[in-house]
C-alpha cells in the first residue's frame, strides 16, 4: 500500500485562524489545511479536477493554479498541494491575469482530447469539466476538425466509428456494476486513489504513459468491490458510469431528498434522487463524521426494491388483542417516531405488553468506510427508548399470545424462528412490504417505507440524524408506521413533528429538540464518541 | 416610442352619410369580386385549396434517419430541456450498434401542448429533429392521437424532400446506397 500521496487536512471548527493576503487583501483562514480548502472557507471557489477532500492529494490536473509571492517573485502553485502559511500572499484570477490565463490554458489542454459527448454523457449537468469550463475556460475551440481527437485510451478497445474516425473504447466493461468510457477519461486518477486508499483494494490502475495513459483493471480481473460504485461518484467526468443508472435519466431532471440510509446502523447520509414518482438513484451525501463521501453498493442499490412487493393501503382498524401477553417487536428501520408511537401503544395495553427491537440477522463488522455491519439501523435509538433486544423475545416467545411486528421481518430473517412464532395466536404485521412475516400474519397493515416518511434515527456513533420524506410513495393513502401505531394507541399523530415531541417525553436527551434544530449532518448526542 | 396623432375628421367625414355609403360600396365591391373574379381574391377557400407552405415554416416535427433507418436522435434531452411547453417526452436506452452509445426508446411530442416555437429543432445537437414537414393541420379524433410517437415522427418519405441532401441519405433516398457504404453496415 503506497502512501506517497498525502491525505488533505480538512479545516474543522477548531482550526487555528491565520492571516493570509488574497489579492492583497488580508483574510483570516483556517491555518492547518491546504490553500484550496482555505480559500473555500472564505468563499473563493477554486476549480479543480483531481483534488477530492477525502482522497489523497495527487496534484496532477493543474487546474487549481494560484499565484504565490515567493523569494523569486510571483510563482504559479497548485492550491490543493500548498499548505497554508501565515502571511503568505496569494493572487487569484480576481487580480491576476496570469492565473486566469494559466487556468484557461490548462482547461483548454484538458478539453483538447475530450470527446464532445455531453449530449449522451450521463455526467452532463454535474460534470466537473463542464463546471470548470464555465468558471475558468470558455475558450473558442482552436482545434481543426480534420485533426479530431487524438486520445484513444487502450489500443485493444479502439474502433472505427460510423464516420470513419478512430475512437477509443466507449463502453469497456470493468465489472458487474461499472462501465468505463476511455475517451472521456482525463486521467485524474481519483478512482485509482479511491480503490487504493479508501477501498484498500487496488483493482484499478493507470496503464501506459503520457498521452497513452488509460485506466484499466489487471488482466483477467474485474472491478467488483463492495464500494466500486463510489468510483462513479468521484469520477469528475463521465468516464465511469454505473450500469444501473446508465441512460436512465438526465441528471438535471432529478430532484433530491436528503435522508439517511436505514439498512445499516452507521446511517449513511444519502440523497434520494427522484423524478416523476420514482427513485432513480441514491447518491452519498457528504457527512464528515459518518460516511464522508462514500456509500456501499448495498445501501446504494437497495432503492431498487423500495417500490416492489409493496402492501396496498387499507382502512386501518384498531386490532383487538386477546387477554394474554403481547409482544411488540420493532424492526431496525423503525424511526424514533415509530418507536415512540409503539411505546405509547404499549402503555395503553398496560403491563401485559413488552417492547422488543432488532432483527434476527447477524451483526457484521464495521468496514471503516460507510458500513457498521449492523443491519439494525436504529439500534442506538432502540436502546434510548428502552426496547429489549429481540433475542430476549425469541427465548420467551412461547409466553406470548399476541405478536405485533413493525417493519420487522422475523419470519423471513430466520426460518427456524418461524416455527416458534407460528404458535403465537394473533400475529399482526405492520410492514411496507409483502414479506414472509406478512404472509404468515393474521392481520397485516401496509405502511410507508422509511424513504417516504419524515423522522429521526440515532446511529452507531450516537448522532441523531434526520430522515426526510421522498415523494415517491406508490400509494398516497398509506400511513406512516407512527401514524398507524398512534391511531391504535388512541391519539393519532398527524405529523412526524408530533411524534418527535413524544420522543422528547420518553428520552430526556432529545427533549425540547425540533427538526429545525437538527443540522443536515445530524446532532451528536451526549455520550457519543464521534 | 412613436406617437401617432390621428388626423381630425374633416366636415365631409363628419356628415357620416358619405362615409357610410363608402363602406357599403367596399363590401359590395368584394362581394361582386367573389362572384365574378373569384381567383383574384387574396384568401383561399381552405379545405379545398391548400396554402403554399415553405420548408422553413415551423410545421409538424420529424426525426431524421441514419442510412440504416434508425433515428439519428441520441436521446440527449436537449429538445425537452429547451421546450417551453414541456411537450416532449424522451426515454433513452443503450444502442444495439456497438459504435453508437445511446438511442431513443420513446420520443413523444404532444402536439396539443406544442407551441411550435422551433426551439427544439434549434437545440438538437445532431440535427435529428426538424420541423420542415409542411404539415400544418392536425386532425384527430382523440386527445391521445395528437401525441406523435417515434414511429410517426420517423415515418416520412425522402421523395417529399428532394432538395434536402440529409433526407436523401435515409432509406429510400437517392444517396442511401453510398451513405450505407460509408456507414459500413448492411441493411437490416
Amino acid at each position: 500500500m503506497s502512501n506517497y500521496y498525502n491525505m488533505p487536512k480538512l479545516p474543522t471548527e477548531n482550526s487555528p485562524k491565520v492571516e493570509i493576503f488574497v489579492d492583497d487583501k488580508p483574510v483570516m483562514v483556517p491555518g492547518d489545511t491546504n490553500l484550496l480548502e482555505a480559500l473555500k472557507a472564505v468563499g473563493i471557489e477554486t476549480p479543480h479536477v483531481c483534488y477530492h477532500p477525502y482522497l489523497p492529494v495527487s496534484g496532477n490536473c493543474r487546474q487549481c493554479l494560484v499565484e504565490q509571492e515567493g523569494p523569486r517573485g510571483r510563482m504559479l502553485v497548485i492550491a490543493c498541494y500548498t499548505p497554508v502559511a501565515p502571511g503568505m500572499k496569494i493572487y487569484t484570477p480576481a487580480s491576476s491575469a496570469r492565473v486566469k490565463n494559466a487556468r484557461k490554458a490548462t482547461q483548454e489542454f484538458m478539453l483538447v482530447n475530450h470527446p464532445l459527448d455531453c449530449p449522451i454523457c450521463d455526467k452532463a449537468g454535474e460534470c466537473t469539466l463542464q463546471e470548470n469550463y464555465m468558471e475558468a475556460g470558455q475558450n473558442e475551440s482552436r482545434m481543426r476538425p480534420e485533426y479530431g481527437k487524438n486520445y484513444h485510451g487502450n489500443p485493444a478497445h479502439q474502433f472505427i466509428d460510423a464516420k470513419g474516425q478512430l475512437r477509443g473504447g466507449k463502453h469497456v466493461d470493468l465489472g458487474p456494476r461499472v462501465l468505463l468510457d476511455e475517451e472521456r477519461c482525463v486521467q485524474c486518477d481519483r478512482c485509482v486513489r479511491f480503490m487504493r486508499s479508501i477501498a484498500k483494494d487496488e483493482q484499478l490502475q493507470l496503464a501506459g504513459r503520457a498521452d497513452h495513459t488509460y485506466i484499466t483493471t489487471f488482466p483477467g480481473e474485474k472491478l467488483d468491490h463492495e464500494y466500486d460504485l463510489c468510483v462513479t461518484d468521484v469520477c469528475p467526468v463521465g468516464a465511469m458510469t454505473a450500469k444501473y443508472f446508465r441512460f436512465q435519466k438526465r441528471v438535471w431532471l432529478l430532484s433530491h431528498t436528503p435522508t439517511v440510509s436505514m439498512d445499516d446502523s452507521l446511517g449513511a447520509n444519502i440523497w434520494l434522487d427522484y423524478a416523476d414518482g420514482h427513485i432513480y438513484r441514491v447518491m452519498p451525501r457528504c457527512n464528515p463524521e459518518v460516511n464522508r463521501s462514500w456509500l456501499s453498493n448495498t445501501s446504494r442499490l437497495a432503492f431498487q426494491n423500495f417500490d416492489k412487493n409493496r402492501l396496498p393501503s387499507m382502512d386501518v382498524h384498531k386490532v383487538t388483542l386477546g387477554k394474554g401477553k403481547v409482544a411488540l417487536v420493532a424492526g431496525g428501520s423503525c424511526t424514533m417516531e415509530d418507536l415512540a408511537a409503539l411505546r405509547m401503544f404499549k402503555e395503553t395495553l398496560g403491563d401485559r405488553a413488552e417492547l422488543f427491537g432488532g432483527s434476527l440477522l447477524k451483526v457484521g463488522k464495521p468496514d471503516g468506510i460507510a458500513m457498521s455491519g449492523d443491519p439494525v439501523a436504529n439500534r442506538a435509538g432502540l436502546k434510548l427508548m428502552g426496547f429489549a433486544d429481540v433475542s430476549e423475545f425469541m427465548k420467551r416467545a412461547s409466553e406470548f399470545e399476541s405478536l405485533i411486528t413493525v417493519n420487522a421481518n422475523l419470519f423471513g430473517e430466520d426460518p427456524a424462528a418461524a416455527k416458534v412464532l407460528e404458535k403465537i395466536n394473533t400475529r399482526v404485521a405492520i410492514s411496507p412490504f409483502d414479506d414472509e412475516t406478512v404472509k404468515k400474519a393474521t392481520i397485516a397493515i401496509g405502511v410507508r417505507h422509511w424513504s417516504e416518511v419524515q423522522g429521526t434515527m440515532v446511529n452507531s456513533l450516537n448522532i441523531l440524524q434526520k430522515l426526510n420524506a421522498c415523494p415517491v410513495c406508490p400509494d398516497e393513502n398509506l400511513w406512516a408506521p407512527y401514524a398507524v401505531l398512534s391511531y391504535m394507541a388512541g391519539t393519532k399523530f398527524e405529523c412526524a413533528c408530533e411524534a418527535f415531541k413524544k420522543v422528547g417525553e420518553y428520552v430526556p436527551a432529545l427533549a425540547g429538540l425540533t427538526y429545525d434544530a437538527i443540522k443536515s449532518t445530524g446532532k451528536l448526542l451526549e455520550g457519543g464518541e464521534a | 416610442m412613436r406617437i401617432i396623432k390621428q388626423r381630425p375628421m374633416d366636415w365631409v367625414e363628419r356628415l357620416y352619410i358619405f362615409e357610410a355609403l363608402r363602406g357599403l360600396f367596399t363590401t359590395l365591391k368584394h362581394a361582386a369580386r367573389g362572384l365574378f373574379r373569384y381567383e383574384t381574391l387574396p384568401t383561399i377557400s381552405y379545405p379545398e385549396g391548400q396554402p403554399e407552405v415553405r420548408n422553413t415554416y415551423r410545421a409538424k416535427h420529424r426525426l431524421m434517419l441514419r442510412p440504416d433507418g434508425t433515428p439519428r436522435c441520441v436521446a440527449c434531452g436537449m429538445c425537452a430541456a429547451a421546450c417551453p411547453a414541456h411537450c416532449i417526452f424522451i426515454e433513452a436506452t443503450a444502442s444495439d450498434d456497438p459504435r453508437i452509445e445511446k438511442k431513443v426508446k420513446r420520443f413523444d411530442i404532444d402536439h396539443l401542448t406544442c407551441v411550435f416555437c422551433g426551439l427544439c429543432a434549434e437545440a438538437c445537437p445532431v440535427d435529428a429533429l426538424r420541423m420542415d414537414t409542411k404539415k400544418i393541420s392536425f386532425m384527430h379524433r382523440t386527445r391521445e392521437d395528437f401525441v406523435a410517437h417515434l414511429e410517426d415522427l420517423t415515418n416520412w418519405d425522402p421523395k417529399d424532400y428532394p432538395d434536402d441532401e440529409q433526407s436523401q441519405v435515409a432509406p429510400g433516398g437517392k444517396k442511401n446506397a453510398e451513405a450505407l457504404e460509408v456507414w459500413g453496415m448492411e441493411v437490416k
